[in-house]
């Protein structure tokens, strides 16, 4: 989840042909990738795609760093593969297209600033379901914050330890309710300051 | 556990186009339900309490693949209206981190929903019974989640035959497929044995890492409402509580 925060430096920073690619058209190039996905069943065309997916990957110049980000859905992906008793081809199909698909949305929002992609979804999508999503995107580094905040508190008493389940279990659950408290501290607060700016059920984004 | 991590392109298509339809004309009634100005001035909480949600979500306990959702301590604060329109948000942020396909988006809230609303309506229920916030908030946590699990293993084995589609594909020619219906003209169904859906081992990889997963939320989610009921207990909103 920290990683967010870099992965909007890098869409913002990042000098690369697809970062210069407008963000309609790297929407809509996601939209044919889940296509791809939802529709490819052999094992060659799969690995085709996520070949691409990996050649758009270094082409954006993007730091392996965050590779490592497109693994994380396979943890979920096993659950599943149990389904067919474990068999090679069926898992080798399921885990390309989760790679594929983990990976053009860590290349989406590695390559376009967020207020671009929800600049664009509003376009397409209700304008109080985009704004829902852009207020939670501000909330999650407004908590992200918080937390880092709240880490020092937590370490002091004793944070997370396998050797102490139940302290650990309470130190965590403490730290989630001093989140909500704060969070909804902040989201009143927030609010009060999107009224003075003239808030009234959409947010409006630079260029319109 | 209880919301489905399955990645795209693996649940039919009839399945999951008719999620998104059941989850945007739920969504439309929810938000009907809610004042508009009240939804106005709510706005900001919501995308707090998905926030919290989507960081319950990313605190991974590996061994058992799973996370806490805090669905129900999130429906409680927001009620079971608006918990419908935050589910689906969460799920489209979730998604986009790993957990699950977008195609799974509208089948996701479904489940995810389950366990908000009927977390809150347990909640509600409980409290009057037993006036004691850690037995109201374990045992509606526990049963919100234990249902909403059953549910998304239904929605899972709706998708079998597709499965065995998807397991043989290797034995086909051509590189892709489209079928919004599925057809009865498979070789492969009816025929158990070598290369078929395991449902039943499914099943009970989820059950048993899912019975250990409900008591963890249950007591994450008790000991959170404890901490509120502590500092902030007008948030919980109970009925008949002493001030």
């Amino acid at each position: 989840m920290i990683q967010l925060s870099f992965l909007d430096y890098l869409a913002i920073e990042g000098r690369s042909f697809l970062h210069r690619f407008s963000p309609k058209a790297k929407i809509v190039g996601m939209g044919m990738v889940l296509i791809g996905i939802v529709t490819l069943r052999s094992f060659p065309g799969l690995l085709l795609l996520y070949g691409i997916m990996i050649a758009l990957f270094f082409l954006a110049r993007l730091p392996l760093k965050i590779f490592s980000l497109t693994f994380y859905p396979l943890i979920f992906a096993i659950l599943f593969v149990s389904l067919s008793g474990f068999q090679i081809h069926f898992m080798v199909i399921v885990f390309l297209k989760v790679l594929s698909g983990s990976t053009g949305v860590v290349l989406l929002l590695s390559t376009t600033p967020y207020p671009l992609i929800f600049r664009t979804l509003d376009r397409f999508l209700p304008s109080l379901f985009v704004t829902a999503l852009f207020l939670t995107y501000r909330s999650i580094f407004i908590l992200i914050k918080i937390l880092e905040e709240t880490q020092y508190a937590l370490y002091l008493r004793g944070g997370f330890q396998w050797g102490h389940p139940w302290r650990s279990l309470v130190n965590i659950s403490h730290a989630f309710g001093h989140l909500i408290i704060k969070g909804i501290d902040a989201s009143e607060k927030m609010y009060e300051s999107m009224l003075l700016r003239g808030f009234k059920n959409r947010i409006h984004y630079r260029g319109e | 556990m209880s919301h489905i991590h399955l990645p795209d392109g693996i649940l039919p298509v009839w399945l999951w186009v008719l999620g998104f339809i059941i989850a945007i004309v739920l969504a439309y009634v929810f938000l009907r339900l809610i004042r508009k100005e009240s939804l106005a001035k709510r706005l900001p909480l919501l995308g707090m309490m998905v926030a919290v949600m989507v960081l319950g979500a990313s605190v991974e306990i590996v061994p058992i693949a799973y996370h806490v959702n805090l669905t129900v301590i999130s429906g409680i604060l927001l009620g079971p209206s608006l918990i419908f329109l935050a589910t689906f948000v969460v799920n489209v942020i979730l998604a986009l981190f790993g957990h699950g396909g977008l195609t799974v988006i509208g089948l996701n809230t479904l489940v995810l929903s389950i366990e908000g609303i009927l977390g809150v309506l347990f909640f509600r229920l409980f409290w009057r019974i037993f006036k004691r916030i850690s037995a109201t908030t374990f045992l509606a946590t526990v049963l919100a989640l234990s249902l909403s699990t059953f549910s998304m293993i239904g929605v899972v084995s709706l998708g079998v035959s597709h499965y065995e589609e998807l397991i043989h594909s290797g034995e086909k020619e051509g590189i892709f497929e489209f079928k919004l219906f599925k057809g009865d003209h498979h070789h492969h169904e009816g025929v158990k044995g070598r290369g078929d859906v395991d449902l039943k081992h499914f099943i009970v990889i989820v059950l048993s890492l899912g019975v250990i997963g409900w008591c963890l939320e249950g007591i994450v989610t008790t000991l959170i409402c404890l901490y509120i009921y502590r500092l902030r207990p007008d948030l919980l909103k109970l009925e008949g509580r002493k001030v």
